[in-house]
């Protein structure tokens, strides 16, 4: 019975420690995500600038006129 | 014994690691452990002022390959091919050929499939780059300009603008884990700011209708450059502002169509001119506010409203034009464009362009008050627009005056200026002789869209001449140029346009004169007469005469500016 009871504590102290550095390491871990995902929040804003961009090309004044010349001239 | 000396070994080993290699294993470790990104700032947004973009940047992503690390290019190359869609052959070439062992660019992409794909190739990274992007192309190429490839203005409102569009850029050192991922913030020097925005005055749809038919005349009187202003009179805002030729600012390449060359080995007869690119820095020029010329017949309202407002004429009083022939000692002699006339009043002066009346009120003005008069409608200096470039024209103070001068200059010869000047003229004009400043850059916007500067300036205070003659000249005199005389062409159904042709022979370069077959064909008109919105100014520079169209203000420049009037006053609903 005392060796069994040996086993659990140790193994309970061996899993505590293991707990205690992955809590110390937490912080930093944390803060790589969070780079990650403002990297990702940076990489969606860009594309839809980019997709902004596109469409700011068809509707600006001078591509509907280019258009409607072209339209005209295939009627 | 053993044990001793094996201690006192450590223990120099350890003195001399510590003491000797401290700051080396130092060093080492501070570059294992600190990871520096350098954040480049995005550079501002330019608008329209209806939030249309004009200019704005974007990120694109570069593959680039660290030939150093990369020990076996043809394996690297061909598995980077398969992820790029290039030949594994041209990206080894570009491996190998690389002038710098840590960086060969490879390729733009924005696939963000293709990068996560790449960075997992040793050797090969992924690098973020902001890119100018504008979507109108040549629309406003003259006024938005461009910027270099590391992202400074270099024309227009990118280069006088540059410091609040570029923003500010920051450099942040991390500590980094075994795979080189930040895991903690150590420092950050300077503050990652955006670059600000900015709205200018300027109308897309009016500026597209502006250039649109500016093109079409050039084109059709194979003319070598013209401009086109569209400003509001009230305020001073340019609404739209063209010169021809322009370019696209994403190339740098302008198409050759409005610029007369010689035909080269039967090109231009296998290809449309508006096909050909050209590179020529002449065209990032805005020729609005940088190219100054003789203006002819254009400033006769201007000199007309100033001997008005100075009482040495009326409205009503007959000035005899000596039938087309007047000469006179220090002054030479002075003849009309076509026919000779006799006894004329003031606005018939303005309507059939006399220039022997014009010559007479100059001489009953006097060189002080013409030149005090001209200075007052802002001619002879900057009008301080917000674009680099701009020139100030030419007036020479009255000391410098000859015989000729206060006979020619109030027809617009022996002075220079440009197009904004008159503009500025014109605008003062049809505001009842109130001073107008013109400008083009109306808020300046932070990244919250908070205005963080009204470019507007406070309403001037004063009369340049007084309301009375302000309104007479527009309403009466310039009314009669456009019905009865050289500008019929401007004629609209809808509105009253008001307005003043010109043709000024172009002064010869090599020799005194005047070219016989040379000239800038101009028209400044604006309306309604009764309650003006807007002053459109269009002059076309070196209308090919040999075409037999004519090439006059009259025939040339009226028909553009009463159709960028009439398409601009339907769409902003003026009736």
């Amino acid at each position: 019975m005392s060796q069994f009871r040996f086993v659990v504590v140790a193994f309970y102290f061996t899993a505590v420690l293991i707990f205690a550095v992955y809590l110390r390491s937490a912080n930093n871990r944390i803060f790589y995500e969070l780079c990650a995902y403002n990297t990702e929040q940076t990489r969606l804003k860009q594309e839809l600038g980019t997709k902004q961009l596109l469409l700011e090309g068809l509707i600006n004044p001078a591509a509907i006129s280019q258009r409607h010349d072209e339209s005209k001239t295939d009627d | 014994m053993l044990l001793i000396g094996s201690f006192l070994a450590l223990t120099g080993r350890c003195f001399y690691l510590q003491y000797f290699k401290g700051e080396y294993y130092l060093d080492m470790s501070m570059k294992q452990q600190r990871a520096y990104i350098n954040q480049q700032p995005q550079r501002g947004v330019i608008l329209d002022r209806r939030g249309r973009v004009l200019a704005a940047s974007n990120q694109v992503q570069t593959i680039f390959a660290e030939p150093r690390v990369i020990k076996d290019p043809k394996t690297i190359s061909t598995e980077l091919a398969s992820v790029v869609d290039m030949g594994a052959h041209e990206i080894c070439r570009l491996i190998l050929e690389s002038g710098n062992p840590g960086y060969a660019r490879i390729k733009k992409v924005t696939d963000a499939n293709q990068c996560s794909a790449a960075r997992n190739i040793r050797g090969i990274g992924v690098q973020s780059e902001w890119q100018r992007h504008y979507p109108m192309g040549h629309l406003v190429s003259n006024i938005v300009g461009f910027t270099s490839l590391d992202n400074h203005g270099l024309e227009g409102i990118e280069l006088k603008y540059d410091k609040q569009l570029s923003g500010s850029a920051a450099r942040n050192i991390f500590f980094a884990d075994v795979n080189r991922r930040p895991i903690r913030l150590k420092q950050q020097s300077g503050d990652l700011a955006d670059g600000v925005g900015i709205i200018l005055t300027i109308d897309a749809t009016i500026q597209q209708f502006a250039r649109e038919e500016l093109i079409k005349q050039c084109e059709n009187y194979e003319a070598e450059s013209g401009v086109a202003i569209v400003a509001e009179p009230k305020t001073g805002a340019i609404l739209a502002m063209v010169s021809l030729p322009d370019f696209d600012p994403e190339t740098r390449l302008s198409s050759s169509t409005v610029m007369s060359r010689e035909p080269e080995d039967g090109l231009d007869e296998a290809l449309p001119k508006s096909d050909i690119k050209i590179f020529d820095p002449n065209t990032f020029r805005s020729r609005v506010i940088t190219d100054w010329y003789e203006p002819g017949s254009i400033i006769k309202p201007i000199v007309v409203a100033i001997a008005l407002d100075a009482g040495v004429v009326n409205k009503t009083e007959q000035i005899f034009c000596e039938n087309g022939n007047y000469r006179g000692k220090g002054f030479g002699r002075i003849s009309e464009y076509r026919m000779g006339f006799g006894n004329l009043t003031v606005r018939e002066i303005l309507v059939k362009s006399s220039n022997i009346g014009m010559a007479k009120i100059g001489q009953r003005l006097g060189k002080e008050r013409l030149y005090n008069g001209l200075k007052l409608f802002g001619f002879g200096r900057k009008v301080g627009i917000d674009l680099p470039g701009e020139v100030e024209g030419l007036l020479r103070p009255p000391n410098q005056w000859t015989g000729y001068s206060v006979t020619r200059i109030p027809f617009g010869q022996e002075i220079c200026v440009t197009a904004i000047q008159l503009v500025r003229a014109f605008c003062i004009l049809a505001n009842g002789g109130r001073l107008v400043r013109p400008f083009i850059v109306r808020a300046i916007v932070d990244n919250n869209g908070e205005i963080t500067t009204l470019k507007r300036l406070p309403p001037p205070v004063g009369y340049i001449i007084s309301p009375e003659v302000a309104e007479w000249v527009v309403t009466e005199a310039m009314a009669g140029v456009v019905n009865e005389g050289t500008g019929n062409r401007a004629q609209l159904d809808n509105w009253q346009v008001f307005g003043k042709t010109g043709t000024a022979n172009i002064a010869r370069s090599d020799t005194r004169g005047y070219s016989d077959s040379e000239y800038v064909a101009s028209f400044v008109a604006g309306a309604p007469a009764e309650d003006p919105a807007v002053i459109v100014l269009v002059s076309i520079r070196k209308p090919n005469r040999k075409l037999g169209k004519g090439y006059t203000g009259g025939v040339v420049a009226s028909p553009v500016a009463a159709n960028i009037i009439k398409k601009t006053l339907t769409y902003l609903g003026v009736e």
